[in-house]
């Protein structure tokens, strides 16, 4: 989808703040991921035309960072840390109960992340970029169906706040 | 001065019972096991052909005799695993020397040699075998023309399992089989002091000919 | 540069014990490559800028920590570095084992497979075993990045070199690096190829397999391949190349790195083009009135015309339109034979689409390299981008890189618009008017307006030559436009002309003498009368007339016998109308080419002559540099070069030319040229980059070659700039041939003088534009309709449609969408074509591209009118 017309709007305001247009692509990206949910190839191919480049180009720098969603990822990112303390006390059993549970689930993509700096209080996950710890299997579930259910508010799925 | 010194030889080996020499065809030695003769281009268990047309083996070739050129398997029906086969193989033996180089080079073992060198030609055209006369049949054994003069198991051992060690030396695979199976043969077992992976199954051993120096006579 | 700087200008560095004198800042990698010590790399390249991805060319710097990359670091004083110590070889050990990792042993089936850097390198640098026996990561292979380049990505090492030739010199950055991690992938964005004029580069750069061009996939092995050096005949910038066959087929050209011409780089539309050598519709036989025959019958049927018509009518009734497609060679012997032996002057190897012979002869030249230190670059030619388009490479590095202000004067949008400086904003037509003001501006007169004022200014902070590089702005114009245009910037003191005519050996052509009023080796008739008849026995009486004059006079009866050399007015020239009369009209038509085209189709004799690449000799590019072309292949069928047929028809028209062989027709053309003075066969075969003519001028410039006259190349080295080796000795007047003395010496006796010209431009007026009209600039495009285009097969599906650019406010004014179909028509006919809004498009103008196929806008265009106005409406 092509940014709506407030969203055209930040987009000229940011581009305008930098002295080489190229420079606004990152901040481009999060206003179009948080507009459609994700990174679709025709906001990379609207932002390369905003910022004077080719699609390539965007799509290259977009591709580097693992918070750009390139396919549709709901409305809920889940990032489970499986690095080495989260993987020691229990990430991946949290990672692959969350995985099943929402395996047919739209609105929920669950992902395995390296090391999200939470080990004080391992094991973690970020849910839309908010951070939980000190989770067993079922209550990581029970987080993510409070999200679902309105409970608690989340994030963007760019981790803005909406 | 030179010539009664070069027929003194003659006339003191005359007489004596030690000969050298074989009158040959009449008689004829066994070959050693790893003589370079007629070339065969060899064949997969499952049938596929081991040639992938990559003219390694035209390359290295010093005689120049080989000329390769490779195609795009069909999808359907592929002749070769993988991407490419030998869609044409020509080996001209009125150039090829045996040296055996082109053995050394495939990366697949497609073309070894067999112990055959006893074949001649009423033309140039019959010398360039094709594709047609080199690939092995059915039973994986040479196609034997009408023109060359086969003794018994001479298809038995083509050179390939001789290479049995890694190609960049490493001590730790010498005297290890390190080839693939071969139709009508299976995975080829070692020589003598190699050993084999356990992890290779080995066809059932097959009688091999004896290499013991016993003069084979020719059969006609 | 001053004597405070010289004194700083070297650095001594010792690498491997070895004491080396250095430019500062010039990299380490380079510095020991210049003194033999190589160092292995895989991203680094000589022509791109240093990235440090391979860490291939780890070294060690006494004073710094670890193993720095000898690509980016830049030499200093008394810095000390080893390039083969126990640790740098365990670092390269370590760094090829890891980009071994995930590289597939697909040698046997991969194209570079033989010429492999990642071999080789292994080879020479690598450790023995390798410690992974994990899963390599797979993708699906191949999957093609565009219509010519087909990517493997399991073999890429992510060197970058392929992106950053992309963006750096290509600059379409259509590819670029994806995810990251080892799960970095070279790619381009989903339905946008990389469309590059110039992917094929990037196939010759790559270190590994990953990028395969699809013509040459599969086609041969390295060890397969025969090569000789040649030049790319294409287009006139004449690119230096290698081409290579197996088995009598043409499989591949390589780019071959010529500092002065075109530094390693080739476009696709050279690079695959060669694919129409060996086009199944290439006519291999002589035929006379459309049936076989063999050489002696057509020959005899091509002279019996020849002969009635000069007998009846006198030789003006015999014209020639052609020659521009072969060599120097073949000119200089048509030019011989129809000035010479058949006595006219309606000669021109131009087709009505280039500038007038007189501009391009007459005028002070530059070179191509004169633009990387130029006070300025004059942009007044049509789209580089589109017809000469490694020039456009050398002309985007002056401005981007080297700072050089271009100036522009097109009509149009064009390929460099986004690198211009100064835009001089000029409605077509109107070039030569603002080159008036833009040349008096410069001349002190107060500038016309403030962009003018501007581009005075920086042409006027900078030292060096102001290069004009002049060309055909638009089809749908006269020449007058950019002749005026000449003839205002030519009078100032510090202007150089760089042609940009785009036909492949025009340039040499003229200089044979294919244009009227010229002889060869730029004289005027008048004034080379004298010794041309000495050598030949008879030149023309008078003048005659041009590509567009021939035409005229075919259609009204005046000319009785048409030579066609390789050339196809009803494609090529801009008026179809007026060609499609003449061809109507004229008697015979006599046809020397390689395929059937339209104009030929009913020509009384058809004489298949050779092709590039089966015909040696010399060409001269647009810069007026003479180089060799090579024969590869044998010619195809029944076909001779031209040079033979234009020699046997003039044996039989009682004129033995008595030359045999290429060379000695080289050895003639430079004994009777002026302006070849002194270039001999074995000057010529010898010097490295060729000779810029003439050479009188040019003697301190020429390099001879180091080991012989062929090009030695290692197939292994193909990834890396290929270069003749040469000896940078310049040289002097006395070591050349003594009968470049001797030559010089009958020039003066005979009077001759190189022909000047005397930039006297009648006046001209353009017509007034009424409002409901657009003023239209028809331009060529890489992708034609032309020969080498349609019977290359890799390049066939690449042409696209011509569609008319519009400025977004006509489009609205006409009511018509962006991408409808439209009805053009102008005073000479119309045409349906696509309509596209665009921005850079002047509202009052439209673009449209010229399709060389006899379709398209040569419908529209009058060539009698100095301008085209069309008028459009919807088909709705």
């Amino acid at each position: 989808m092509s940014f709506t017309p407030e969203n055209l709007a930040r987009a000229q305001s940011v581009i305008a703040q930098y002295p080489d247009a190229h420079s606004a692509i990152l901040p481009l990206a999060h206003i179009a991921q948080d507009q459609d949910g994700w990174l679709t190839t025709e906001a990379m191919a609207e932002i390369a035309d905003l910022v004077g480049t080719t699609p390539a180009d965007v799509q290259g720098v977009c591709s580097f960072y693992t918070m750009y969603k390139r396919r549709p990822c709901g409305k809920l990112v889940v990032s489970v840390c499986t690095n080495v303390t989260c993987l020691v006390v229990g990430g991946p059993e949290i990672l692959e109960h969350l995985n099943d549970r929402y395996a047919a689930d739209d609105d929920v993509f669950v992902e395995e992340v390296e090391c999200l700096a939470a080990c004080g209080n391992a094991p973690a996950m970020q849910v839309n970029y908010e951070y939980h710890e000190h989770l067993v299997p079922e209550m990581a579930a029970a987080i993510v169906d409070d999200y679902k259910s309105g409970v608690l508010q989340p994030r963007g799925v760019s981790g803005g706040l909406k | 001065m030179g010539l009664a010194k070069g027929f003194g030889v003659t006339l003191r080996q005359m007489g004596k019972k030690k000969r050298v020499t074989v009158p040959y065809p009449e008689e004829k030695r066994a070959k050693p096991q790893r003589l370079h003769g007629r070339h065969v281009l060899n064949r997969y268990e499952d049938g596929m052909e081991k040639c992938i047309g990559c003219e390694l083996c035209a390359g290295v070739c010093p005689a120049k005799c080989i000329y390769v050129r490779g195609g795009d398997n069909p999808p359907d029906n592929p002749v070769s695993p993988g991407e490419r086969f030998g869609f044409t193989y020509e080996i001209n033996y009125l150039r090829c020397i045996h040296c055996d180089l082109c053995v050394e080079a495939c990366p697949t073992q497609a073309i070894t040699e067999t112990k055959l060198f006893e074949f001649s030609f009423a033309n140039r055209q019959d010398a360039i075998y094709t594709k047609n006369e080199l690939l092995v049949g059915d039973d994986g054994r040479a196609k034997r023309m009408p023109w060359e003069y086969w003794r018994g198991d001479e298809d038995d051992h083509t050179s390939a399992w001789m290479r049995a060690t890694s190609s960049s030396g490493r001590s730790d695979y010498e005297g290890r089989v390190n080839w693939s199976g071969e139709l009508g043969f299976g995975v080829r077992a070692p020589e003598d002091g190699q050993t084999v992976d356990s992890n290779i199954a080995l066809a059932p051993t097959h009688a091999t000919e004896s290499h013991n120096g016993h003069n084979a006579k020719a059969d006609h | 540069m001053t004597a405070v700087n010289e004194a700083k200008t070297t650095v001594t560095v010792t690498i491997d014990g070895k004491s080396i004198e250095a430019r500062p800042g010039e990299l380490l990698i380079k510095v020991a490559q210049d003194n033999g010590i190589y160092i292995p790399r895989f991203c680094w390249h000589e022509r791109m800028k240093p990235v440090g991805m391979c860490r291939m060319c780890l070294v060690e710097v006494d004073g710094i920590r670890g193993f720095p990359p000898a690509c980016t670091m830049p030499v200093s004083e008394a810095m000390v570095c080893h390039t083969d110590t126990d640790s740098v070889k365990a670092a390269q050990d370590g760094v090829l084992e890891l980009l071994l990792i995930n590289h597939p042993l697909d040698c046997p089936v991969c194209d570079r497979g033989g010429e492999c850097p990642l071999q080789d390198t292994t080879l020479a640098f690598g450790p023995v075993e390798s410690r992974f026996v994990e899963e390599k990561r797979h993708f699906e292979k191949p999957i093609a990045i565009s219509d010519l380049v087909l990517l493997d990505r399991e073999r890429c090492i992510q060197c970058a070199r392929c992106t950053r030739f992309a963006d750096e010199i290509a600059g379409d950055p259509l590819i670029s690096f994806v995810d990251r991690g080892d799960h970095t992938q070279v790619l381009n964005f989903p339905d946008d190829p990389f469309s590059s004029y110039f992917s094929g580069n990037v196939v010759q750069i790559c270190p590994v397999g990953a990028l395969t061009a699809k013509p040459y996939r599969f086609k041969a092995r390295p060890w397969d391949l025969a090569t000789v050096e040649t030049s790319c005949t294409t287009c006139a910038v004449h690119c230096r190349g290698a081409v290579q066959s197996s088995s009598n087929q043409i499989v591949r050209l390589l780019g071959v790195d010529s500092e002065p011409v075109n530094q390693g780089w080739l476009c696709d539309k050279g690079r695959f083009g060669y694919e129409h050598v060996h086009s199944a519709a290439r006519v291999l036989t002589p035929r006379v009135g459309g049936r076989e025959a063999s050489w002696p019958q057509a020959l005899d049927a091509a002279v019996a015309e020849l002969k009635s018509a000069k007998n009846l009518h006198g030789g003006g009734a015999i014209a020639m339109i052609g020659g521009a497609s072969g060599t120097n060679e073949s000119a200089y012997a048509w030019a011989r034979l129809t000035k010479g032996v058949i006595g006219t002057d309606n000669v021109d190897a131009q087709l009505g689409d280039g500038i007038a012979a007189e501009v391009v002869l007459g005028s002070d030249r530059a070179q191509i390299s004169d633009l990387d230190n130029a006070a300025a670059i004059v942009l007044c030619a049509g789209d580089l981008k589109e017809e000469l388009p490694v020039l456009f490479l050398r002309v985007k590095r002056a401005a981007l890189e080297l700072g050089v202000p271009l100036v522009d004067l097109s009509a149009a949008p064009h390929g460099l618009s986004k690198y211009v400086t100064h835009a001089l904003g000029a409605a077509p037509g109107e070039q030569g008017l603002v080159a008036e003001q833009l040349a008096s501006a410069i001349g002190g007169a107060t500038p016309a307006n403030e962009t003018i004022a501007a581009a005075t200014r920086s042409i006027g902070s900078r030292e060096g030559n102001i290069v004009v590089i002049l060309g055909r702005t638009s089809l749908a114009e006269r020449d007058d436009t950019v002749v005026s245009a000449a003839a205002a910037l030519g009078a100032l003191p510090r202007v150089r002309f760089l042609s940009a005519l785009r036909r492949s050996n025009v340039h040499g052509a003229l200089e044979a003498g294919l244009a009227p009023g010229f002889l060869p080796g730029r004289v005027s008739l008048d004034s080379g009368r004298v010794h041309f008849t000495s050598n030949w026995g008879s030149v023309p009486a008078e003048r005659g007339l041009g590509t567009e004059g021939i035409l005229r006079a075919c259609a009204e009866g005046k000319i009785h016998v048409l030579v066609l050399v390789g050339a196809d007015p009803l494609a090529d020239f801009p008026d179809r109308s007026l060609a499609k009369q003449a061809l109507d009209t004229v008697g015979v038509v006599i046809a020397i080419d390689a395929f059937e085209t339209p104009s030929n189709r009913r020509a009384k004799v058809f004489m298949p002559c050779t092709l590039w690449a089966e015909q040696g000799g010399t060409v001269t590019n647009l810069e007026g540099r003479v180089q060799r072309v090579s024969r590869k292949v044998s010619a195809s069928g029944l076909a001779l070069d031209d040079w033979r047929i234009a020699s046997e028809l003039a044996q039989r028209m009682g004129s033995d030319f008595d030359l045999e062989t290429v060379d000695e027709i080289t050895e003639e053309f430079s004994r009777v040229a002026p302006a070849w003075a002194g270039a001999s066969t074995a000057t010529i075969r010898n010097a490295r980059d060729g000779v810029v003519l003439p050479f009188a001028d040019h003697l301190g410039e020429v390099v001879f070659r180091r080991g012989g006259s062929s090009l030695d190349i290692e197939y292994s080295l193909s990834w890396e700039p290929i270069r003749a080796d040469g000896d940078d000795v310049a040289v002097e007047a006395s070591d050349v041939d003594e009968t470049a003395e001797i030559d010089r010496t009958i020039a003066t006796e005979d009077a001759l003088t190189l022909f000047v010209w005397d930039r006297v431009v009648a006046p001209r007026s353009i017509p007034q534009r009424d409002a409901y009209a657009l003023r239209v600039n028809v331009g060529r495009k890489l992708y034609d309709g032309g020969r080498i285009v349609a019977e290359s097969p890799s390049l066939v599906g690449l042409k696209k449609a011509p569609t008319m650019l519009v400025s977004s406010a006509d489009a609205a004014r006409l009511g018509v969408l962006s991408g409808e179909s439209v009805k053009a028509t102008s005073s000479r006919g119309s045409i349906t074509v696509e309509l596209k809004a665009a921005r850079g498009i002047a509202p009052g103008t439209a673009s449209l591209g010229f399709s060389a196929d006899g379709t398209g806008a040569s419908e529209l265009i009058d060539a009698s009118v100095s301008v085209t106005d069309i008028r459009v409406e919807t088909l709705r």
